[in-house]
């Protein structure tokens, strides 16, 4: 036995009585202790998370004013008061390739998103594509999961494998608990079920190669995709078979969606805390709220949806309006997880210093479906990240500069990334 | 007065029947090229190519050869969106009868080269991955499949192959999945204990009777648990029950102690000491638990009684049900009699039963035999062998074998394979298997039963008298229900109903499942009798329930079950366009949206295709919105005025909006107004082709009057579900002749059904080999 297998927690103080709202605050303490110890030794590693925001910003309230220098956070940036010296907010940012195609409404919508972290016009582009899978194909081969896809509602992923492979977004936490931890309740009933799983994978990949007989080319293309994902499958299964999961004392499952955004919200950035925690994977990426989406934020106060209500018109009380959701994503969103990082425990200090979060939107002033410039935050100190800047960089730089300066952060051996005509030094 | 008079008389036949298949000597080859040199290629020349198209240099006698760009002037000229508002316009007999014969010269293009296309490789969706565990096993899996991940949406429906790719995250849930239904369906005495949480519907349902629970009681839940095992469990009923002394806002005190929860167990009622948390020995499978609050103040069920009552104290939040404890035996559940149809006697017997049970649970899943001998049944009795020497027993090795067959490519994926004796190019009738897949996927979303298989065994299945009956026998069947929950529902909208959140009061989750249940209900009728599909635009008569017959102001309808109610003749609310399902479903979250409804009208029940609008075109139509701005628009119509008297947007809103305003006089939610923010509604509006509308009667009017054009559309997405990808150009001259077909059997859902089974595109296939991969 590698760890010392602890019952650190009831499996009954979490969820029950409360629901789902509790979240999982004391996983931490479910982390096998000698895990933490190895990281207090040496260094953790660096992670990554990209979180997307739909609909852009309202800028001039957004951005901080003035040049590059000291960061002064925006009227609609304030709830990140505490984080100023961990956060710096990089304007000026362009992302040429959404500007590609068709030029309508939903096109443009749909582009903001898709082409976030590819940077490449639909469908075009390098493999891996988005920035998280080039990522994820250098820092995320040692983990059982070599990236992570959440989503606080279903719609567009933002996560691209190959030009044409989203990733799926999984909105369920009690799903993205299953993969976190696994089914089954004790160490032994785990690792039978393992070894079932492994031997499950194995069976059908023997059975690929005679059904590709007497299929047309464009089948035999598609089954090939699900060999391919057998593969991979079995490559993490041979990693989670190295790694404390089995050994991990499981708590109660998260019961399903939490109606409230901020519960749903809470409860993804826990688990997203506790894998990391746990180097169950080292990079992520989470949609916060999808393109055209009406969706309505009841604790905002603001009973318009979403997508209507970033059609402002100008109006300054529209203006106004989406300025007071500005704030609210803010606050429930980035300086929440913010928070949820820096009170918990990693290596020598806290997991915010050992990750980067990169927060924005494929939009700016979403009225005008404008792709320039970003409103783009970079946090967290992996890789000697500092800090308290407001980094404006020359109108229309590429957003993919920036994604380049953090691929370079985490040590992906990357000199260029997409359309990138340089690097943005953050 | 007409220029063409013979195009009138020929439209009128075309009108009374459905589509126009008649070869028009003026309008053949020379004859459309007058029409389109007079009204067409001003614009659409080489030069300018308007759109992207040009017809100056195109063969005007041979359509096939760009059978693409005529079938989409086929669809502008079908649904008048061409020639554009504003521009010289024919008559619209003349437009149809050019139509007509640009449909003719196409149909005849077709005839002499029939392309049925091919139906790319698919898995299977979430949708139809339960249904067919639950034609397996008897086991309802729902619950499991609903932790896959969601499957995309393509041409408007999940089932289409070019949506249902993989990747490892889905394989590594369909894995989980078998592994966990397998268990499940065998009854695993070693498994864990898990908690399930059902949560009651909050709001104003919990101060009324729910239907099937106990009279005397109020709120509550009733839910079907699937109890794996015979075993003890616990249940915890979360409630929010007013403390002693609660003081309810009119100053009179009430519940003392807090209302009694009462619990019943399939139906009979159960003594614990703790309502709130107990436990019971259940037996396995699928049993009914109900708990509600004891109401011993009113009459239980008469709603009537609740009028202008204030909020009651105390509401059932959620059932939690946490087990097996204890467990004795996996006990007699459907799924355990279905899958071990024999016991070995001896270990002698054991390998023939083994053999017996996988191959029976082989054929059914992969759709087609898995004999004795087979390679197949041979993987399975591996899996047999390691999961009895891991679990010990019998029904371990079942179970192993199961998830083996869960994972199996076989099973996960629709096969359609190419026949090595039939050269690249050429058109086969797909075998008799593929055939019976087909049928069951498209009408049943669903695996074969075995009265398919048995017939497709015997190669009889593609005999048209047995095929036409096997149709009419599915449709008759309880399965036949995944039309309404799969095709009807992505059609009509009911999937974005779910999930819809309109800002007001009156609105919540007991209205929506009414709103969604008379559509349901509308729609099961098509398939139940011999009925028009043209009742969905104008059926006299609907169901209703208490909340949606209050909600649409009809008096005397008592308690939450859905009964049928008939509409006058005149009335507004006939057919779907009444239906507040659909009307809720295309609002702005806080106001109405002509727009939306009529770009919905348009494209999903007229065919159109209509482009999105150029960038920075949106206009915000709120009240807010339009206030801050200072403009006169006081209503959604008035603000939609402004932004369409916009050349840019004329060009589309011109068409579309009228429809949408026609239907003014319903809100947001489809109740019925007169006024918005004190000033009345107008509903009047004009339809591109000049005909007046006044309100939402008007419009069926209309649609009726051109009920072509809804029967093709209702067609054409019929058979895009059907063929789970989306069509081509080569495809219309097919939905052509199905529509044709249908119109001589009375335009029944039935007689469209059986056109498109008995079509080529259903039945056959191109080869394709080795041609290189689409995109």
């Amino acid at each position: 036995m590698r760890y010392l297998t602890k019952k650190h927690l009831s499996r009954r103080t979490l969820l029950r009585g409360a629901g789902v709202a509790l979240g999982l605050p004391l996983l931490e303490s479910m982390i096998p202790a000698a895990m933490r110890r190895a990281w207090a030794a040496g260094m953790p590693p660096k992670r990554v998370a990209f979180m997307y925001l739909a609909h852009g910003a309202v800028m001039d309230r957004w951005l901080p004013s003035g040049t590059s220098g000291d960061l002064v956070l925006g009227p609609t940036m304030q709830s990140l008061g505490s984080w100023r010296n961990r956060l710096s907010i990089v304007s000026g940012l362009r992302l040429p390739a959404a500007y590609v195609g068709e030029q309508t409404a939903g096109a443009n919508h749909t582009r903001a998103s898709r082409c976030w972290l590819t940077c490449a016009p639909l469908e075009t582009g390098a493999s891996p594509t988005s920035a998280d899978q080039a990522a994820a194909a250098h820092i995320g081969q040692d983990t059982p999961l070599p990236s992570l896809e959440l989503a606080l509602e279903s719609g567009e992923s933002i996560a691209y494998r190959t030009p044409t492979t989203p990733l799926p977004m999984e909105t369920n936490p009690r799903v993205v608990f299953e993969r976190l931890f696994g089914d089954g309740s004790t160490p032994g009933e785990r690792a039978a079920r393992q070894r079932q799983f492994a031997s499950l994978l194995d069976a059908v990949a023997g059975e690929v190669a005679p059904l590709q007989r007497s299929l047309p080319a464009a089948d035999r293309a598609r089954l090939d995709r699900y060999l391919t994902d057998i593969r991979e499958l079995e490559r993490r299964l041979a990693l989670a078979g190295d790694s404390t999961l089995a050994e991990l004392d499981v708590p109660d499952k998260p019961n399903g969606i939490p109606a409230d955004f901020e519960e749903h919200a809470n409860l993804m950035f826990d688990l997203l805390a506790v894998a990391w925690q746990a180097d169950l994977t080292r990079v992520a990426t989470l949609l916060l709220a999808r393109e055209l989406s009406n969706r309505v934020y009841p604790r905002s106060g603001i009973t318009e949806g979403f997508h209507n209500c970033s059609h402002h018109s100008g109006v300054p009380a529209n203006i106004d309006r989406l300025a007071r959701l500005n704030e609210y994503h803010t606050r429930a969103t980035i300086a929440s997880l913010l928070q949820k990082l820096a009170s918990t425990p990693d290596g020598d200090g806290n997991l915010l210093d050992h990750v980067l979060v990169v927060y924005g939107s494929g939009l700016s002033n979403a009225n005008q479906h404008d792709h320039d410039p970003l409103p783009m935050i970079v946090a967290g100190g992996a890789g000697g990240v500092r800090g308290g800047r407001h980094v404006a960089v020359p109108e229309g730089t590429p957003a993919a500069n920036l994604l380049l300066g953090v691929l370079q952060k985490l040590d992906v051996p990357v000199t260029s990334f997409a359309d990138s005509t340089g690097v943005v030094e953050i | 007065m007409r220029r063409w008079p013979i195009a009138a008389g020929i439209t009128f036949a075309a009108l009374a029947v459905g589509v126009v298949v008649v070869d028009l000597p003026w309008l053949a080859g020379a004859g459309r090229g007058e029409v389109l040199g007079r009204y067409c290629v001003e614009c659409h020349n080489d030069l300018e190519r308007a759109g992207d198209v040009s017809f100056e240099s195109l063969d005007r006698e041979d359509l096939g050869g760009h059978a693409d760009v005529w079938e989409a002037a086929v669809r502008k000229l079908r649904t008048g969106l061409m020639p554009p508002l504003g521009e010289p316009r024919p008559d619209r007999a003349v437009l149809d009868a050019f139509a007509a014969s640009l449909e003719a010269g196409l149909d005849d293009a077709w005839a002499r080269a029939p392309n049925p296309g091919t139906r790319p490789l698919a898995r299977l969706n979430r949708t139809e991955y339960a249904n067919a565990i639950r034609d397996l096993l008897a086991y309802d899996a729902s619950a499991i499949a609903g932790t896959l991940p969601p499957d995309a949406t393509v041409a408007g429906f999940d089932n289409n192959a070019e949506g249902l790719s993989v990747s490892p995250t889905l394989l590594e849930g369909y894995a989980t999945a078998a592994m966990q239904i397998s268990r499940r369906a065998v009854g695993d005495r070693t498994m864990g204990h898990g908690e399930t949480r059902y949560t009651a519907t909050p709001g104003a349902a919990q101060r009324l009777a729910v239907d099937g629970l106990p009279l005397g009681t109020r709120g509550g839940l009733a839910v079907q648990h699937n109890f794996p095992l015979d075993a003890t469990y616990e249940f915890v009923v979360s409630a929010a029950i007013p403390a002693a002394g609660w003081d309810n806002p009119t100053g009179a005190l009430v519940y003392c102690d807090g209302p009694q929860v009462d619990v019943t167990f399939n139906g009979a009622p159960v003594a614990v000491e703790n309502p709130r948390r107990f436990r019971l020995r259940v037996p396995a499978g699928p049993q009914r638990i109900t708990v509600a609050l004891l109401d011993d103040r009113r009459c239980s069920g008469v709603n009537e009684l609740y009028q202008g009552e204030v909020a009651l104290g105390g509401a059932v939040q959620a059932l939690t049900i946490d087990g097996p404890f204890d467990a004795t035996d996996a006990g007699d559940t459907p799924s355990r009699r279905e899958i071990f149809r024999c016991r070995p006697a001896s270990s002698a017997d054991e390998l023939v039963c083994v053999e017996q049970i996988l191959s029976r649970l082989a054929t059914r899943a992969y759709r087609r035999p898995v004999g004795a001998g087979s390679a197949e049944l041979a993987q399975l009795k591996r899996f047999y062998a390691s999961g009895r020497e891991e679990g010990g027993d019998f029904e371990a090795g079942i179970q192993y074998a199961l998830s083996r067959l869960l994972v199996d490519p076989r099973f996960l994926y629709r096969f359609e394979r190419e026949p090595d004796d039939v050269a690249v190019g050429a058109v086969y009738a797909i075998d008799g298997y593929e055939l019976a897949s087909r049928l069951s996927f498209f009408l049943w979303s669903s695996i074969p039963d075995d009265e398919l298989l048995a017939l497709a065994a015997d190669g009889r299945l593609d005999e048209p008298a047995v095929l036409a009956a096997q149709v009419d026998r599915m449709l008759a069947d309880a399965r036949a229900s995944a039309l309404v929950e799969n095709f009807a529902s992505q059609w009509l909208l009911l999937r974005e109903l779910d999930t819809v959140v309109p800002q007001d009061p009156d609105f919540d989750d007991g209205l929506r499942a009414a709103m969604r249940q008379e559509t349901e209900m509308l729609f099961t009728d098509l398939i139940r009798e011999p009925r028009s599909v043209l009742a969905l635009l104008d059926a006299d008569y609907t169901y209703l329930n208490e909340r949606l017959a209050a909600h649409y102001g009809v008096p005397g309808i008592r308690g939450s079950q859905m009964r049928r109610v008939e509409w006058p003749e005149a009335s507004p609310r006939r057919g779907i366009l009444g239906h507040a399902s659909v009307l809720t479903a295309t609002s702005a979250p806080n106001r109405t949206s002509p727009v939306k409804r009529g770009q919905w009208l348009m494209q999903s029940l007229l065919g159109a295709k209509i482009p999105r609008p150029p960038p920075g075109a949106e206009a915000d139509l709120s009240a807010e919105a339009s206030k801050s701005a200072g403009l006169v628009g006081d209503t959604v119509r008035a603000r939609l005025e402004l932004h369409r008297a916009s050349p840019n947007c004329a060009g589309c809103h011109g068409i579309m909006d009228p429809l949408g305003l026609s239907l003014e006089n319903f809100d947001l939610l489809g109740r019925w107004r007169d006024s918005e923010d004190g000033h009345a509604i107008d509903a009047a509006a004009r339809m591109v082709d000049g005909t007046a509308l006044s309100g939402p009667q008007d419009l069926r009017e209309a649609l009726l009057a051109r009920s072509d054009a809804f029967v093709s559309t209702f067609a054409e997405r019929l058979m895009t579900y059907a063929m789970g990808r989306e069509l081509t150009a080569a495809d219309m001259p097919v939905v052509r002749g199905v529509v044709r077909a249908a119109a001589a059997d009375d335009n029944t859902l039935r007689a469209l059904v059986q056109a498109i089974v008995a079509s080529d595109s259903f039945q056959k296939r191109v080869k394709t080999g080795d041609a290189p991969v689409p995109n």
